[in-house]
């Protein structure tokens, strides 16, 4: 049985995992779903007809009847393109996404021989103190705490900066899209995929830093676990970053937008001048392209949820169950006390499993009413938005949360 | 000194957001400083304009999620006031299960008419192909077989891809044969043989027209009603 346990906690099976169980699901729904919510902002009715037989889910199967069309479309390929770079651009542009999943905590860590029973966090926090005294309870707490599956790909304490690294690789995608082109309009498009780049990657980078400032750690499962102070527990909205951080916030999702290169940040794309980088892509090429700004719009709803709103928390779900009151022990760091209604472990994951897909799912609603509220800006105005609005506010931010961290937080927070 | 001084045929009083000229160069009059103005703090943050924007389409939004569809006769009337406010406000007409009924005068796809007995009214009289600026009406003549009519088409065609719907084919008919009042528009078709109307299908619309014609019967010289007929 360890070699299963062993093949489960393996990245690569938790990344097809997530990718398989909750990312495509959800990218691939939301080509759907951006046609049809954009119907309901302008009081239309949007796709609704597309169906297997007499399955239709409300015109959910589009995304099906897509992809068909995109795989039965001639590849064309232009004379004089760069064909290799060409070949290599729109998985240049998909695969920072993916790779860049592997830092989103999706879920609690997974004791797999305690599903049944209900969880004892404070039993986990000291049973290797136990090793001494009482040699039967030990083996018995190890035994239920062995193999244990930890739902992030990657825990690493440099964990938003690799995420910061690699996504800014995606936009490589375009601008090799554009150059190895050979067409003009493409290589513009390139060319304000990349500035525009410039223009909100710093802003967006420095308005994390307060938030990192708050909780001590880059490393996103710990952000999600513990959340802002270590007096209350991570379960409580309270303690989520969005109260915490809400300058930053709002200056993280703007940039996010337009790290996603969609309206009103869509300046690369831009269909009445120049089209887009992606110009001369037909088919699938092109579908991949289409589909890494979805799977983008996916991975900023999971980084926003991990770092402002609790990640995988579900409000007031404890390891052990609900709970109203109680505080935190100081010593174990594990909440305690308070009247709780004791729930399985397995439920307890699949509850808080289902509120990360559910927060990333309303995350990207949001995204999707924004893109379909905000006419879209010059590429002057993002410049300006981006170098003199984003980036002092951020670095204020930076600031404000430095000076009253080391004001009104004293000691060192490790949580 | 204003830009309306220097240069009066370019720039008149109307244009009230001319930029402010600051200074202009002694040697070559065109050559400006302006004055810009710098944006005010509402115009630069965007902040409170996308808050009202959201306010608006998250309504749009919800009202149109969460709230059934109108009825179809409601929605079919463009603009008509909502009496149900209980209602979303989707308009869209869900078209091969709901239609919208079209105005009495409209000119729809043709057919034609009969005689009492079911022959075709139409005596081939050539005025239709005439009149038809699309050149979309094929008509070939026959010997009727002496039942009081001289002529009647053999082969009476009209297609529908070439028709542009005028109706002049409706006034030229001097015999009340052809009609456009069927209230219904040409089908989609796969082919474009299958939008040429034959007379066969055009008769099958068609019902027994009670207008006074030539031939056996009751005609304008005669006089008296329709009916004669009926009469023996």
């Amino acid at each position: 049985m360890d070699i299963v346990y062993k093949i489960l906690d393996f990245p690569g099976t938790k990344w097809v995992f997530l990718i398989v169980a909750l990312v495509m699901p959800l990218a691939s729904i939301l080509t759907w779903m951006e046609r049809r919510q954009s119907a309901m902002m302008q009081d239309r009715l949007g796709p609704n007809r597309a169906n297997i037989g007499p399955i239709k889910l409300k015109g959910i199967l589009h995304f099906v009847a897509d992809a068909v069309k995109m795989i039965f479309k001639e590849d064309f390929i232009p004379a004089n393109v760069h064909r290799g770079l060409f070949a290599l651009a729109p998985i240049l542009a998909i695969a920072p996404v993916f790779i860049a999943f592997s830092i989103i905590p999706f879920g609690p860590t997974v004791y797999p021989h305690a599903l049944t029973q209900t969880f004892d966090p404070t039993l986990l926090a000291t049973y290797p103190a136990l090793a001494g005294a009482d040699q039967v309870q030990f083996k018995q707490a190890a035994e239920l705490f062995s193999d244990p599956i930890r739902l992030q790909i990657f825990s690493i304490d440099f964990g938003l900066i690799f995420y910061f690294a690699v996504l800014t690789l995606a936009n490589y995608g375009g601008t090799i899209a554009g150059w190895a082109s050979y067409n003009k309009w493409a290589l513009l498009g390139g060319l304000r995929s990349s500035s525009q780049m410039m223009s909100y990657e710093v802003a967006m980078g420095i308005s994390l830093m307060g938030a990192f400032l708050v909780t001590g750690t880059l490393e996103p499962g710990a952000i999600a676990t513990f959340g802002a102070s270590a007096s209350m527990s991570g379960s409580n909205p309270l303690n989520w970053l969005w109260l915490w951080q809400p300058v930053g916030l709002v200056l993280f999702f703007t940039a996010a937008i337009a790290e996603t290169k969609r309206a009103p940040f869509d300046i690369p794309e831009g269909e009445p001048e120049i089209i887009g980088y992606f110009v001369e892509y037909s088919g699938l090429r092109w579908g991949l392209f289409f589909l890494a700004e979805f799977i983008e719009i996916v991975f900023v709803a999971a980084v926003i949820c991990t770092v402002f709103f609790g990640g995988w928390q579900v409000p007031f779900l404890d390891a052990d169950g609900f709970r109203i009151g109680g505080y935190v022990d100081q010593i174990t760091g594990v909440s305690t006390g308070g009247s709780v209604w004791f729930l399985p472990h397995a439920v307890v994951v699949l509850l808080q499993f289902a509120a990360f897909g559910i927060k990333v799912l309303l995350l990207c609603w949001f995204q999707l009413a924004i893109r379909w509220t905000l006419p879209r800006f010059r590429a002057d105005q993002l410049m300006s938005l981006g170098w003199k609005i984003l980036l002092p506010l951020s670095l204020a931010n930076v600031m404000v949360t430095a000076l009253i961290k080391l004001l009104f937080m004293s000691g060192p927070e490790t949580p | 000194m204003s830009a309306s001084h220097d240069h009066p045929s370019e720039h008149g009083d109307v244009l009230t957001d001319q930029p402010k000229v600051v200074s202009v160069a002694d040697r070559h009059p065109r050559s400006r400083t302006i004055q810009v103005l710098r944006p005010e703090a509402k115009d630069v943050t965007f902040l409170a304009a996308t808050a009202k924007g959201l306010g608006i389409t998250l309504k749009h939004f919800a009202r149109n999620f969460f709230l059934p569809l109108k009825s179809a006769k409601d929605r079919a009337t463009a603009g008509a006031p909502i009496e149900d406010k209980w209602k979303n406000e989707i308009e869209t007409i869900q078209y091969p299960e709901e239609k919208v009924t079209y105005p009495e005068r409209f000119r729809g796809l043709h057919r034609l008419l009969m005689r009492d007995d079911g022959n075709v009214r139409c005596v081939a009289c050539m005025c239709c192909p005439t009149a038809c600026p699309a050149h979309c009406i094929t008509i070939i003549p026959e010997e009727s077989g002496g039942n009081g009519v001289e002529k009647r088409p053999a082969v009476f065609e009209i297609d529908e891809l070439r028709c542009v719907v005028c109706g002049l084919c409706v006034e030229a008919c001097p015999c009340d044969a052809i009609r456009m009042d069927t209230g219904d528009h040409a089908k989609p078709v796969e082919d474009r043989a299958d939008a040429i109307e034959t007379k066969e299908s055009m008769l099958a619309r068609g019902i027994r027209s009670i207008a006074v014609q030539g031939g056996e019967g009751a005609n304008w010289k005669t006089g008296g009603p329709r009916g004669h007929n009926h009469d023996h």
